[in-house]
């Protein structure tokens, strides 16, 4: 062995080996605890927003109703007529503020089962724009109010899709959706179906795919108010408007 | 033995060059680099047991690791260009199999050199 001439040109590729094996090594151990650390460490922000958020609708919702008081005192003990103070109320109603009751409809929408190879596993799930286009179909339809899981949809209320969640309002929404309206059921009902998109879902996407989808007329449905904040900040009264 | 050992150790100080100054390249390189790796091992093996015969050729050694390399970077990237990312296992299995055969002589060589053949 002592005699084997290994030359510079052998050592120096080894050299070059074990550089480059250090080189890739590097390059994945990089990757490795970039990647886990940052997903974490944004899924704790996550959370902690929103349970900062959530104290924060708790404290609006104690506000509101303490501003409510306040007001229906004042308006006993000032005498200021009880009119303008029905006139808030219906105000905040339309608004989306208060928690409200009367006939209408609960549509429930839920995943469905994915049947296999081949098949795109998308389809057997309720994405954001199902949700979107029956809650327009309800509007259409006349609905008053209407919630998804809980959360009011107002003027300003955003659905849209938030990785394997649904996000209306500022909630993300888990699978199945229950989307409850109140208005006129019939008219509430025959809205949905007669939309040529909404009523795929009921129809042929419910008997293929296998999908959760049913509109249940109600005569009692609750809607519950909006729990979000409104502070317009940049809308202002036009010039001259009343 | 003295000479198998100053490769290995030729081995360590490129692995502890390349921990120490830490230099890591873009993700999207790494194919390259294992490419490269397979051609460096392919080249170390084929070296030794090209000193082995007595048979061992500056030119044809670095001229062979140079050409098998640049030819096996060709390869990804033209891959990558063409849309077809599994072109790199052409490289792959090339070397892979080269490596196996290199192995198989060296282990062969030594048996011959220390008598246990």
């Amino acid at each position: 062995m002592f005699r084997v001439p290994y030359r510079p040109a052998l050592l120096a590729v080894f050299g070059v080996l074990g550089l480059l094996i250090a080189v890739a090594f590097n390059t994945t151990s990089r990757l490795a605890e970039a990647r886990p650390a940052r997903v974490s460490s944004l899924i704790d922000v996550v959370h902690s927003m929103e349970d900062q958020r959530d104290e924060l609708e708790d404290r609006l919702a104690d506000l509101r109703g303490e501003l409510g008081d306040l007001e229906r005192k004042a308006a006993d003990s000032t005498g200021v007529s009880a009119s303008f103070s029905r006139e808030l109320d219906r105000v905040r109603q339309t608004a989306g503020l208060s928690a409200v009751t009367g006939p209408g409809v609960e549509v429930v929408l839920g995943d469905g089962m994915d049947v296999g190879a081949g098949t795109d596993p998308n389809d057997y799930l309720i994405h954001d724009t199902d949700i979107a286009i029956v809650v327009n179909a309800l509007f259409v339809g006349g609905a008053e109010a209407l919630e998804v899981n809980g959360e009011r949809v107002v003027a300003t209320t955003p659905i849209r899709c938030a990785g394997t969640t649904v996000l209306v309002n500022s909630s993300r929404l888990g699978n199945p959706y229950v989307i409850k309206a109140i208005g006129d059921p019939v008219a509430l009902e025959r809205a949905i179906l007669e939309d040529d998109t909404a009523s795929l879902l009921f129809t042929v996407y419910k008997s293929q795919l296998g999908l959760q989808a049913n509109i249940t007329q109600m005569n009692e449905v609750s809607v519950s108010g909006y729990r979000g904040s409104m502070r317009p900040q940049y809308l202002r009264q036009p010039d001259g408007g009343a | 033995m003295l000479s198998l050992l100053a490769l290995l150790l030729a081995l360590a100080l490129g692995i502890l060059l390349g921990l120490l100054t830490n230099v890591s390249v873009p993700v999207g390189l790494l194919t390259y680099i294992g490419v490269a790796v397979l051609a460096a091992i392919d080249a170390c093996l084929g070296g030794v047991k090209a000193s082995l015969e007595r048979n061992f050729q500056d030119n044809a050694f670095i001229s062979g690791f140079i050409t098998n390399t640049l030819m096996a970077a060709f390869i990804v990237f033209v891959g990558d260009r063409i849309g077809v990312r599994e072109l790199y296992l052409a490289a792959v299995v090339a070397f892979g199999t080269r490596i196996f055969r290199h192995l198989g002589d060296v282990r062969r060589l030594l048996f011959d050199r220390w008598g246990w053949g």
